[in-house]
């Protein structure tokens, strides 16, 4: 038998009978399996090493990145109490004048959805031009605004910040919604855009027996007596185009319904990938029109649950009816 | 390791074989090293800095380099045989250290003045006893070196056993194989 046979077996044979050069074939043979078995065994401790200290420098990378985390969770918990601060309450004039029921939840601790209540500059109506009869008290002196930046989260939630402060500037400049918004996109445009980032807005003021209102990629339906009016939603968003802003008018009346609205709502999906949409929301509200404004929300809410899959957008939907008899 | 010199050069093909062999034995350096040879052509040649920033990835990656680099000097020379012209060339492990102490060996991929370039000379060769002693004051890693010439001689499978000794002096390779 050759070393080559012998080395060919599965099982050692009951007699063994090499040649003397066979023989000395497989002492090299065996010694330089053990050679390459020290040279596997160097290789691969060496890899180890390198391995232990890998995992080393990564736990201490770990720790580093707990404790960043751990900072970063307690300046959004900030953030999130300073941003649930910016929210407003309806000032005693406009809860005089409106029911108000407002669901506001971002998706993260911070975000883009935001909503604003203005109350117009008391100077203003005393500066009316000659001729025009200043407004009644309980109306036109307040405004609702309902923006949605793009994008979640700290940046969303600062420029949030930017533009209350602008629109804020804006209402002691200017009194007509589109006045203002125009004023607001032109002082807002350069950096948005350097930036990368855009807004919806629906602002909207209240007038005795209407609303003037201004709706760039915004949400917006009054029902009256049971008919539904859609804010006309042609402009463009904030910070997107140096375009003027357009104002438009719709009646409303003692009890006359409002929605305002953000995207968060109508473009999230059920498991199968369909969207809630407007016309279930709105077609939903029209059904509960007569009931308590928070009523209605509460109902549009448990809807929404039942239907989506995952909160994937930030939610404003704020629904407001109009006091007093007809 | 001494200081750059474009004046030294290599063969591009020599760069890649390091690069390949790194990636193969998915050593840590194996991605990065993929980075830094995106523009090396095989037949080109290029400053011996290029290697040894390679050299210098796998050092500074592992605490214990030798058998590292012992272990990519192997797998470049499989490489080099089963991949490349090494099975037209070279037909035993013996083969190896004529043709590598030949023009078309070492003297081949190195270029550069004489003092850089320095030599790798098969100062003995006996078949029948299984013993030769290599010269060499190449610019390579003498580790490196080592694992190019276990791999060299083992690639065409014809020896049992190769050692490669040059603990005493790096310079010097004593060589068993039988």
């Amino acid at each position: 038998m050759t070393l080559d046979e012998l080395l060919a077996l599965t099982t050692p044979p009951e007699v063994l009978d090499l040649s003397q050069a066979d023989l000395k074939r497989f002492f090299w043979k065996l010694k330089g399996c053990h050679k390459a078995q020290e040279r596997d065994a160097a290789f691969w401790a060496a890899t180890n090493e390198n391995l232990k200290s890998a995992y080393e420098k990564l736990d201490e990378q770990e720790r580093k990145l707990s404790q960043a985390y751990a900072t970063i969770q307690a300046d959004l918990g900030v953030a999130h109490q300073i941003q649930t601060a910016l929210l407003p309450r309806p000032s005693r004039r406009m809860e005089s004048d409106l029911e108000i029921a407002v669901h506001h939840r971002q998706l993260e601790q911070v975000g883009g959805d935001y909503y604003d209540y203005f109350t117009v500059d008391e100077g203003r109506l005393s500066s009316l031009p000659p001729g025009e009869l200043p407004l009644p008290v309980q109306a036109g002196r307040y405004a609702i605004a309902v923006f949605d930046i793009s994008g979640h989260g700290v940046s969303a939630a600062l420029v949030m910040a930017y533009l209350k402060a602008l629109f804020t500037q804006g209402m002691s400049e200017a009194e007509e919604p589109h006045l203002i918004v125009n004023l607001v996109n032109e002082q807002c445009i350069a950096f948005l855009r350097k930036i990368k980032r855009y807004a919806s807005v629906n602002f909207v003021r209240f007038l005795p027996d209407r609303v003037q209102y201004v709706c760039g990629g915004g949400f917006g339906l009054i029902l009256r007596q049971g008919e539904p009016h859609h804010f006309t939603r042609r402009d463009h968003f904030l910070g997107l185009r140096e375009r003027p802003f357009r104002q438009y008018e719709l009646p409303f009346a003692a009890g006359d319904l409002m929605v305002l609205h953000t995207d968060g709502i109508p473009e999230a999906q059920d498991a199968a990938g369909a969207d809630y949409g407007t016309r279930r929301l709105y077609r939903l509200i029209g059904e509960h029109a007569n009931e308590r404004v928070e009523d209605i929300l509460a109902r549009c809410l448990d809807d929404y649950q039942r239907f989506r899959a995952v909160d994937v957008d930030d939610i404003t939907l704020i629904i407001l009816r109009r006091k007093g008899s007809r | 390791m001494s200081a750059p010199n474009d004046e030294l050069l290599v063969m591009g093909a020599t760069i890649q074989g390091f690069a390949q062999a790194c990636v193969n034995l998915h050593i840590v350096a194996g991605r990065q090293t993929e980075g830094l040879v995106h523009d090396i052509d095989m037949m080109g040649m290029y400053p011996f800095e290029r290697l040894r920033a390679l050299e210098r990835l796998v050092l500074h990656a592992y605490a214990h380099s030798a058998a590292i680099l012992e272990r990519v000097g192997m797998a470049m020379m499989l490489g080099w045989y089963h991949f490349g012209p090494g099975k037209q060339i070279v037909k035993t492990g013996a083969d190896f250290l004529r043709f590598q102490s030949g023009s078309q060996g070492y003297a081949s991929v190195v270029k550069g003045p004489e003092n850089l370039v320095g030599f790798f000379r098969l100062v003995d060769l006996d078949e029948r006893a299984g013993l030769a002693h290599v010269h060499s004051t190449t610019p390579f890693e003498k580790n490196l070196e080592r694992g190019v010439l276990i791999g060299g001689m083992s690639a065409p499978a014809d020896l049992d056993y190769i050692e490669v000794v040059n603990a005493e002096d790096p310079h010097h390779f004593r060589i068993e194989f039988h």
